[in-house]
Order: C-alpha cells, then structure tokens, then sequence
C-alpha cells in the first residue's frame, strides 16, 4: 500500500495503528502526534454532521450523537470534498442503528433535516406572478393539460410520526411534551426567497404536490391523490412563492 | 374551504382555483397560518467546509467505536427523554442531568 | 505589473492586480448581514471555494452582494494537491465556474493533500518532502493553473510530525515548487510559528528561507496549545482563538522583508463577533502602514 492509502485508513479506522516512517524530531512518539490528525479527521466530519443534524443531535443528546457520528464515520467516510452534502445517508444509516432503535422517530427527523439544508442550498429558480398564474387558471380550456412546475427546493416526506412537530418543538422549547409522536404526518419543505420553511400538510396534499413534481398534470395529480383541499394547497404554493412554470401537456 | 376530491368537475375545478387565488390575494399571511408553518428566521446555515475544521488534539477521541462487539455504552438522552409532560419530574429530571454532563 | 495590471480587460484585471496591500477577512455566514448593513472599512473578503459551489440560494445571494463592495479571495480547501493520485477534474470544473462567476483578486490551496481515491478526509494532510513529491506537487499545480488561466497562490502547511522518508527540506520544497511552476506564496505566518515550534526550527531562519518574493498573500491566526507524548509543547492550527503575540511579532519581521502584502485575519472556530475581528484587521492595518502601505 502506498503512504497515503495507509495514512488515510488509520485516521478513519481508530483500530488501526499509527503508520510506519513517521517521527518527530524530539523523538516523542509518532503515534502521539498522529493523533492528532486523527482527531482532525474524526472531529471535523463529526462537527459537520452537528451542523447538519442539530435536532436529530438535539433528540439523542450529543454524547450518543457523537458516538453514532463516530461509527457513521468509519463506514461511511466522504466522498466528495463538499461538506454541506456529507451524511446525505445518515437518515438511513440511523434506520439500521440498533441502538438508536428507542427513538423509532429519529430517522424521519433526519431527513426533514436533510431536506431543509437542501432546500437552502437549492438552485434559483424566479416564481411566476399572480398574474401569470391567474391567467393560466382562468384559462378553462387548458385546465385539463396543464402542468405546474414548482421549485427546486420544494419537497415532501411523509412519515408515520409527528416529524414536523417534532421538528418544530426544537425551534423553541426543545421539549417533546404535549406532541402525540404516532401521529402520522407529511412535511412540506420549500425555500421561499432566503428563508427554508416547513409546513405541516394533509396525506393527500403531499401526494398531489408529489405527482406534480413527478411531471403529472394538475387533473392527473388530482385523480391520483386522496381528498384534500386543493384551494388551500393551491394557495400555499403561490404565496410561497413555490410555482416557478406552467406550461401545457402535450398529449401523447 | 371544503375538501376537493378526484372526482371534481371541470366547473368545481375552475372554482377551486379562482378561490386559491383569492386566498393568496386576500392574504399571504393567512395561507400559512392555515398550514402549520415553521421557519427559523434570519438564521444563516453555516458553512461547511473549513480551513482547520478539526481542531484535534492528542488524546481526545482515539477510542475504537464498534457497537457489535457489545462495547457500545451509549443510550440516548436528548430531548427525546422529555415526551413527559411538563409536570413529570422524571423527564425533565434526566435531561438536566444530561446537560450537567456535557 | 502596475502597468500591465491598469490595461488589462476587467476580465482579467482582478487576477492581475491582485488583493490590495490591506487587512481583510474571512467572511463568515452569520457575518452576512452586518457586512452588508455596514459596509465595514476592510481590504477584503475571503471565503473558502468549497462552501459556495452549491446551486443556489442564501450564499450565493451575499456572496454575489459582497463581490460588488469588496475585493475577494477565494481560498480552496478540498483539491488536495499533494495527493497521490491525480487531481478530482470535476473539483477543478467546479473551481472555474466559480471563478468565473465571482471574479477573484485571487486563488489559493494548500501544499497538503486531503483525498485518497474516492475518500476525502477534510483535513489538510502532511507531505513526504521528495523528489516524487516535489513531480507531483508542480505537475497539479501547473494542471491548475492551466484549468483555471490564472496563476494560484500555495499555501505553507501547518504540520504536526514528519516522515523519515524526506529528503527535501520544506522551506526548499517549496521554493523549488514555485520556481519550476511560477505559482505564488500564500505565506501562512501562524502555520511557520506552529510547524517551528513542532518541529524544533528557528521561525526567521524558515522565513528567510522560503521564496518571499513571490508572496501574494498572508495569513494570520490563532492556534491551541497541546503536548506529544514526551510532554513537549505542541502547537496545533485550529484558527479558534486571537492572533499570538508571537505570530504579530513574525509579521512584523515578515513585513519588513517584503512590505505590505494583503493580509488575513483568519478565524475558522469560536467565531466571535464581527467587532472583535475587525480590531484584529485593524491591528493589521496598522503594521501595514508601518510597512509603507497607505498613508
């Protein structure tokens, strides 16, 4: 093995010992100044993934967060130099997490998570104006064909818990009291000018926003989603700000 | 607003959508507060990438992490010990105690 | 330089002219803001590569209203250079567009490398000095410059221990990678005190051996004191705390040898409030004066 594949699988796996052909020039054991690019390395993915997780960390406490982080680390090391997308597969590293299994909400939460940094991060799309809009809806003849496009950082996640709520109790209090944790819930997460926000919507809603990101048409999302309140979603996507093309299907 | 379904007629679908629109041009506001909207405002993420993003040290954290091999001696204790409520001394027992730690 | 630098096409004006001779620094994202409803007396701004190559949104938004106030630094942290294998072409690819987008005054990495294979481990990483190094190092540095069409500034590392291998002293090493690859020295005065104190060196001899007329660029620090396994002072590079007396003591000799040089104050953790940087900057600004920067 070269220098480097030896150096580098020694600051990821801390059971390996430290490589031969280093020293010091006091004659202080190498092993002892290794460490601390070790801890660099483990330290510094680890941080990232605080930043990136602050409620998941939040929820377990930061000494089994870290632990867990320490264990992500060694099997799922970097491997792109951007850091803002390290840990992308946390969520489904914690689904398989034995010991985090007592916090069965924990993964959904890190994927609200997930989808809020990137959402922030996401490309710069203008929204269309009321005024196109209206003229599109006004448009009875074109109703059946038409398509809404919506931004790129627009998202759903439907989970079998209160992960909005959950999510939302560590903007303030930090605390789970009072939240019914089973409730089954489907996160709207979309970013409006600068600011990410995160909505709370119905099942069928989510379902509805979800085939319109899959290219359906508005009737075609529509038939396929169960009862919602499509003026209330409706409005909610233009005052967000989350409607960015319109354009008519061309039948097949 | 009552619920639309997928059986909705071309005239309930014009309908629907003239009143989104008067929703959102009545008020933004009211939109959101009908939907149970959360943002953090003003509150920049950081960036992620740092020059000496580490700051190691010599002896911290070299410990072999290996939960198979029964040495894992970690349970959580966050917030999520707090689903009590606020009148529970248990709940709010243990995370103090937590916070006394870290 | 000035003249070549005054009718040069504004495309490339930036990269020639290079920062002003003043304090600048690192810009920081909850900084955003203020920097923005102020406008802060300061050089310039400088923010590392990696952080903005994302689509779109918050950072590009203030980045883009920064540029218009301020000259920029771009400062990469992810293209490991001294890597054994070859150069990640999409980083680079990423590198450009960014440089294209924003229009820097400069651009620097680290004589460090940070990859192997696919992994990328997120610490600049230490080097054997040698000659299958020293090949290395000028062959990326010059796919560099040749990708991107500018010269890049190479920063000196902050290293912790040594291999036995070496053969090249680094103050030589390095001035040999810039004479045979014409790229410019970031010249890094916390990491000279820090690797010095680490490695048992004279601070001044190491500076008056490295190539200090090609500085374009310098950088300065705090750092965290610790000790290796004899108990002996070892200094690490976590640019979480003031500039040391020591380091302003180094700069103020470093100026005196090669006059007034854009100069940053950086600060990558326990980042404290905007003020409390801007003093440092200032203190800065003051030597620079000293050096015969403006009056």
């Amino acid at each position: 093995m070269s220098t480097q594949a030896v150096f580098s699988a020694a600051l990821l796996d801390t059971g390996l010992p430290c490589p031969d052909g280093l020293c010091s020039v006091n004659g202080a054991d190498p092993a002892s100044r290794f460490a601390v690019y070790r801890n660099n390395v483990q330290r510094s993915l680890s941080n990232a993934l605080v930043d990136s997780y602050p409620v998941v960390m939040q929820l377990v406490g930061e000494e089994f967060f870290r632990a867990m982080a320490g264990v992500f680390i060694q099997n799922h090391p970097p491997r792109s130099p951007l850091m803002s997308d390290y840990g992308s597969d946390l969520a489904d590293f914690i689904s398989g997490f034995e010991p985090a299994s007592s916090v069965p909400y924990l993964a959904d939460v890190a994927r609200l998570e997930r989808l809020r940094t990137q959402a922030y991060h996401a490309a710069d799309i203008a929204p269309l104006s009321q005024e196109r809009i209206a003229a599109a809806f006004a448009d009875q003849e074109g109703l059946s064909r038409l398509q809404i496009g919506l931004h790129p950082s627009l998202h759903v996640l439907d989970s079998a818990f209160a992960v909005v709520d959950i999510w939302a109790a560590h903007q303030h209090d930090a605390t789970l009291a009072g939240i019914n944790l089973d409730q089954a819930q489907h996160a709207l997460v979309l970013r409006n000018g600068l600011e990410v926000e995160v909505f709370a919507v119905d099942p069928g809603a989510s379902q509805f926003i979800g085939q319109l990101k899959a290219g359906l048409s508005l009737t075609e999302a529509l038939e396929s989603a169960e009862a919602f309140d499509l003026s209330q979603t409706l409005a909610l996507l233009i005052s967000r700000q989350a409607i960015t093309h319109l354009h008519h299907k061309v039948s097949p | 607003m009552t619920a639309t379904t997928r059986t909705l007629s071309a005239t309930a679908l014009v309908l629907a959508l003239g009143s989104a629109l008067s929703m959102v041009g009545v008020s933004t506001a009211q939109a959101a507060d009908n939907s149970n909207m959360e943002k953090c405002f003003g509150v920049a993420m950081k960036g992620h990438n740092d020059c000496a993003a580490g700051a190691g040290t010599t002896c911290a954290g070299t410990a072999k992490m290996d939960y198979q091999a029964n040495s894992w001696k970690f349970v959580p204790k966050g917030t999520c010990t707090t689903t009590e409520s606020k009148t529970s001394p248990t709940g709010f027992g243990q995370l103090e105690a937590f916070k006394a730690k870290s | 330089m000035i003249t070549s630098c005054d009718h040069a096409s504004p495309r490339t004006r930036a990269a020639l002219c290079g920062l002003p001779p003043r304090a600048g620094l690192g810009l920081k994202t909850g900084h955003f803001r203020e920097v923005l409803g102020s406008l802060p007396d300061i050089g310039f701004f400088e923010v590392h590569a990696e952080n903005y190559m994302v689509a779109g949104g918050p950072f590009h938004h203030f980045l883009g209203l920064i540029r218009e106030a301020y000259p920029l630094s771009l400062h990469g942290v992810g293209l490991s250079i001294g890597a054994e294998g070859p150069l990640d072409v999409q980083h680079l690819k990423r590198l450009s567009t960014l440089i294209e987008r924003y229009q820097p005054q400069s651009f620097s990495e680290h004589l460090a490398w940070s990859s192997h294979g696919p992994v990328f481990l997120n610490d600049l990483l230490p080097l054997a000095y040698d000659t299958p190094t020293l090949d290395r190092v000028c062959e990326h540095i010059d796919q560099v410059q040749n990708t991107l069409q500018r010269p890049m500034l190479l920063e000196n590392p902050a290293t912790y221990l040594a291999f036995e291998r070496s053969t090249i002293d680094e103050a030589e090493f390095i001035r040999e990678v810039i004479r045979r690859s014409g790229c410019g020295l970031l010249l890094d005065v916390n990491n000279i005190y820090v690797s010095c104190i680490n490695h048992q060196r004279d601070p001044l001899t190491y500076l008056d051996a490295l190539p200090l007329h090609a500085v374009g660029e310098i950088h300065l620090a705090g750092f965290a004191e610790d000790a290796d396994s004899l108990g002996v002072r070892l200094l690490i590079d976590d640019h979480g705390a003031p500039v040391d007396q020591a380091v302003w003591s180094l700069y103020r000799q470093a100026l005196e040898r090669i006059g007034p040089v854009a100069t940053l104050i950086e600060r990558d953790n326990q980042v404290p409030a905007f003020n409390v940087l801007m003093a440092e900057a200032q203190q800065a600004d003051e030597l620079l004066r000293c050096a015969g920067g403006r009056p």
